[in-house]
């Protein structure tokens, strides 16, 4: 791959040496702008995972900026890029506090809004901009010396490369991994301590600095800027370029930015369009009818692509300027690909020729010792969590109503009570996932001055969730790595400088050691949401351990597990105990409870019920009637 | 500055607003069944008035014409459901948002190329002539739009509301499992439902066009306040986009009127961000708990 890039460079480069068409150096400066845009763009849509409808004003920011600080204020070329992009970060960074705290169609829309309140902006302040009138510049000089088109060219090539050598870096690490993770959950990206909010801002001002650069490059290339470039048409075109391309990878981007830049020329040849349009057609067909003979798809995933591309080859032979239809025709196209390679063109090119080839993934490093993934924690007695007279009612719910509880340090305490008891309820306001409505938590006598899942995970609290929370997309030894605390202390710029790599190696014998613990040791590689169920639930536990946590907070871990692999489960709690964690258990299978508690608190109704070691608890009276619902007596008439 | 003018500009902006109330009353139709909605719904808007104008062109009198813009109206909003939602629902995704853009583009590529690039003016049968209330201009087709816009919603409330397929829906509104354990298809509701919606989108496009004329860019216009309406109010506020639509559209007129008319899709921009920032779930919407 790196061969691949490197040769990919080499050839963008020297093209212009063999090429002397101004025109077609006009095409590849564009391609390399685009190049940097969509992969900005990339890192809200692929790896945030969210529709991401404002870059295209990032774009107008930073060309804007540029273009502004060069011809009002005499400004150079290195300066007014940096500004541009600061600008971009920052205006990112403000945009993105209030609406990344919005999923999905929401964020779509609060980021369309700020694309067409920027052009308007753009518009509407002519004083400053010139407005509809547009706003001339020259190109400034770069040390002192000006640059022709070719030396532009180069100039935006080696910036293309710059970001791709940088995201590379970044994206491949521990930042790319959070990203992912909290597109695929939010609620464990926090419980493990990673922090949703903070990456999520993070990750969308980088799009948007990335995006205000490319801007920055714009203007010098085309030396003249209008409002109405910036609008939602050429919004969508990117977005299109992105997930036609491949999302989550560089090439991806790199080939959206391609077809941006060529799609107008290829269609200014009928000829060359129709082929094209066929051939599209024919593998559709081809595709279609091998994906319906194997079912391997459902009907519409088949024929759709194959209706979209037989309209874009009817419409090449019907059409008098398939010009005019360049929007149809790119809607076409995508269609076809969104809905029959969901993966983009690189992602499918990728897997096909690595399918091809047979190329062995890069080889994973020899687990770390047991001993240094999960340090033994020595225990000091006292009690760990101390929980008092807690409540959080909803509405007029009162889940939680009046609990106190004591969980030793060193203790495996169970918790349980029938079904809407509250148990759940109250491991999520004690893992800072629910407010308290009222009462106190102390972890070691100290209570937690902001409450919540990052501060309690912070704190050394780590949990598995009743109904599973992994991330899906990832892989299992990615979703440990995530998790896993206190191995990533390279500071980021030498991240990006590629200086990561042994502690990516460091991490991923950690993560290794703790997946053979849980017995996953063979499924590093497979995507958590292909393992099977019982394979997930013991793949949480192994991410909640990669935390190093002090008190372990289990959420009906066994539910669902098989009869052996329940007796698995037992046997790696008993182990994670040994090594000194505090485990609070939430559970129903009573032999599990009294195989491994030391204590055990039932709830009912969101209060406290009995307490005490499992045997007695098992006898308690109250407890038999909260389960059975008779009186204890009656029980015992009714036992043969 | 004249109290008389300002009330003038804040009856008019009103009334216009209704027409984004009723665009984002179509999202809320959807968006109760399924989670989602079409975000090429402006390009539904004006494809159906552009369909009115050649029903219109071929003779058709305006009683005739508009159940055929509704009609097809409803057919464009299943082809929506059936190419760009169903897929994206099954797998869980947010694919539906490219989805919908992505046919609305065609749609918008589409009538450029049938229809022409330029603005055209819409024939109505009915007045504008001002009728004068209390010193405030109102014309009969502004009364016309408010009527229409408020008409239909009621109607498809009460089919909500008063009949079985009605409850279906809102069965499946209120939990799609439960609803297709009673025997209820959550598909054919979320189909039902955008064909509901893209019948209002017709019919909001036939009620404007007249007023602001027809072309291939007056989709893109409406359906960003559309947006902000629906984002503001909320998406599952019911009657609240009337009200919001009806402020959003008097504020609008003032934006245009003091600040200049280049500002005036201003003000419902900023709303949409402010209210996504301080109150996602909107103004009348219920907020959702966390669950795991």
């Amino acid at each position: 791959m790196r061969g691949a890039e490197f040769l990919a460079l080499a050839l963008l480069a020297a093209l212009p040496l063999a090429v002397r068409n101004p025109y077609a150096l006009g095409l590849l400066t564009l391609l390399a702008i685009y190049g940097v845009l969509l992969i900005g763009l990339d890192v809200s849509v692929g790896y945030l995972g969210q529709i991401n409808l404002g870059q295209v004003a990032f774009l107008g920011i930073g060309a804007y900026t540029a273009g502004l600080l060069v011809a009002r204020l005499g400004w150079g070329l290195a300066p007014s890029l940096l500004a541009a992009s600061g600008a971009g970060l920052a205006v990112g960074g403000l945009l993105a506090l209030p609406a990344l705290r919005l999923e999905g169609p929401q964020f779509a829309l609060a980021t369309l809004s700020f694309s067409a309140l920027t052009v308007t902006a753009l518009n509407e302040l002519e004083s400053i901009t010139g407005g509809a009138q547009g706003l001339s510049l020259t190109r400034p000089l770069l040390l002192g010396r000006t640059l022709e088109s070719r030396g532009f060219y180069w100039l935006c090539l080696a910036a293309l490369a710059l970001v791709w050598i940088t995201m590379r870096n970044l994206l491949g690490g521990q930042w790319g991994r959070a990203f992912e993770a909290l597109r695929d959950s939010p609620i464990a990206t926090d419980a493990m301590g990673v922090g949703t909010y903070r990456h999520k801002v993070a990750g969308f001002a980088l799009g948007s600095g990335l995006g205000a650069f490319a801007g920055g490059l714009y203007a010098f290339n085309f030396q003249y800027l209008q409002p109405q470039i910036f609008t939602y048409d050429l919004m969508v075109v990117l977005l299109l370029g992105v997930v036609l391309g491949g999302r989550k990878s560089l090439w991806g981007a790199f080939a959206g930015a391609c077809i941006v830049v060529l799609l107008p020329n290829l269609l200014s040849s009928r000829r060359l369009f129709l082929t094209l349009a066929l051939a599209g057609f024919a593998a559709a067909l081809a595709a279609g009818v091998r994906a319906l003979a194997g079912r391997r798809t459902g009907a519409f995933q088949a024929l759709a692509p194959i209706a979209a591309t037989a309209l874009l080859a009817a419409g090449g032979l019907l059409a008098k300027h398939t010009e005019d239809w360049r929007k149809a025709i790119f809607a076409l196209m995508l269609f076809a690909v969104m809905v029959g390679l969901p993966e983009g063109l690189m992602g499918f090119c990728s897997r096909f020729l690595a399918g091809v080839f047979r190329v062995p993934p890069p080889a994973l490093p020899p687990p770390a010792r047991l001993d240094d993934a999960l340090p033994v924690r020595a225990v000091a007695p006292g009690a760990l969590l101390q929980v008092t007279d807690l409540r959080r009612h909803f509405g007029g719910v009162k889940a939680v109503d009046g609990i106190t509880l004591e969980v030793l340090e060193g203790s495996v305490h169970g918790l349980i009570g029938p079904n809407g008891s509250g148990k759940s309820t109250l491991v999520n306001v004690v893992s800072g996932l629910y407010q308290p409505s009222s009462g106190r938590i102390r972890l070691r006598g100290a209570q937690a001055r902001r409450p919540g899942l990052m501060a309690m995970a912070r704190a050394g609290v780590a949990r598995t969730f009743q109904n599973l929370q992994l991330f899906s997309e990832l892989s299992a030894l990615d979703n440990v790595m995530v998790a896993l605390g206190g191995v990533f202390r390279l500071p980021l710029p030498l991240v990006i400088a590629g200086l990561g790599r042994a502690e990516e190696r460091r991490a991923q014998a950690d993560a290794l050691a703790l997946l053979a613990f849980v017995g996953l040791e063979d499924q590093a590689r497979t995507r958590a949401r292909d393992l099977p169920y019982g394979a997930q639930r013991f793949l949480e536990l192994a991410r909640a351990l990669a935390r190093r946590p002090v008190l372990l907070i289990l959420d009906e871990p066994a539910a669902g597990l098989a009869h052996p692999d329940v007796l698995r489960l037992i046997g790696i709690i008993r182990a994670v105990h040994q090594r000194g964690i505090t485990i609070l258990l939430i559970e129903h299978h009573m032999d599990v409870v009294g195989e491994l508690c030391d204590q055990v608190t039932v709830m009912d109704g969101g209060r406290l019920l009995a307490e005490g070691a499992p045997e007695a608890v098992k006898r308690h009276p109250l407890v038999l009637e909260a389960y059975l619902g008779a009186p204890a007596e009656g029980l015992g008439e009714a036992a043969p | 500055m004249d109290i008389q003018i300002i009330g003038q500009m804040v009856v008019s902006g009103a009334l216009m607003g209704l027409v984004y109330a009723l665009i984002a009353y179509g999202f809320q139709l959807t968006y109760s069944t399924s989670r989602s909605l079409n975000f090429g719904q402006g390009e539904l808007v004006m494809v159906s008035a552009f369909v009115a104008l050649s029903c219109t062109r071929l003779g058709l009198p305006y009683g005739l014409m508009v159940p055929v813009a509704l009609a097809f109206g409803a057919l464009a909003g299943l082809a929506v459901e059936r190419a760009a939602v169903r897929l994206a629902l099954q797998q869980k995704s947010e694919g539906w948002i490219m989805l919908t853009i992505i046919v609305g583009l065609f749609l918008y590529s589409a009538s450029e190329n049938i229809w022409g690039r330029d603005d055209r003016p819409f024939p109505t049968p009915i007045s504008s002539d001002p009728l004068h209330f209390l010193g405030i201009d109102v014309t009969p087709l502004e009364l016309s739009v408010a009527l229409g816009a408020l008409g239909v919603m009621g109607l498809i409330e009460l089919f909500k509301r008063a009949t079985l397929l009605g409850k279906a829906v809102e069965a499946v509104s209120a939990d799609p499992d439960a609803a297709e354990l009673v025997g209820i298809s959550a598909t054919r509701a979320v189909m039902l439902s955008y064909a509901l919606s893209g019948m209002v989108a017709a019919l909001a496009g036939v009620l404007v066009s007249p007023i602001t004329t027809v072309g291939p860019t007056m989709g893109a216009a409406l359906v960003l306040k559309a947006f902000s309406v629906a984002v503001v109010a909320g998406l599952d506020s019911g009657f609240g986009v009337v009200l919001v639509g009806m402020f959003l559209g008097a504020l609008e007129s003032l934006a245009s009127f003091y600040l200049g008319s280049g500002w005036r899709e201003a003000p419902g921009l900023v709303l949409l961000i402010l209210a996504l920032a301080v109150r996602p779930h909107g103004v009348f919407g219920r907020a959702a708990i966390r669950k795991v």
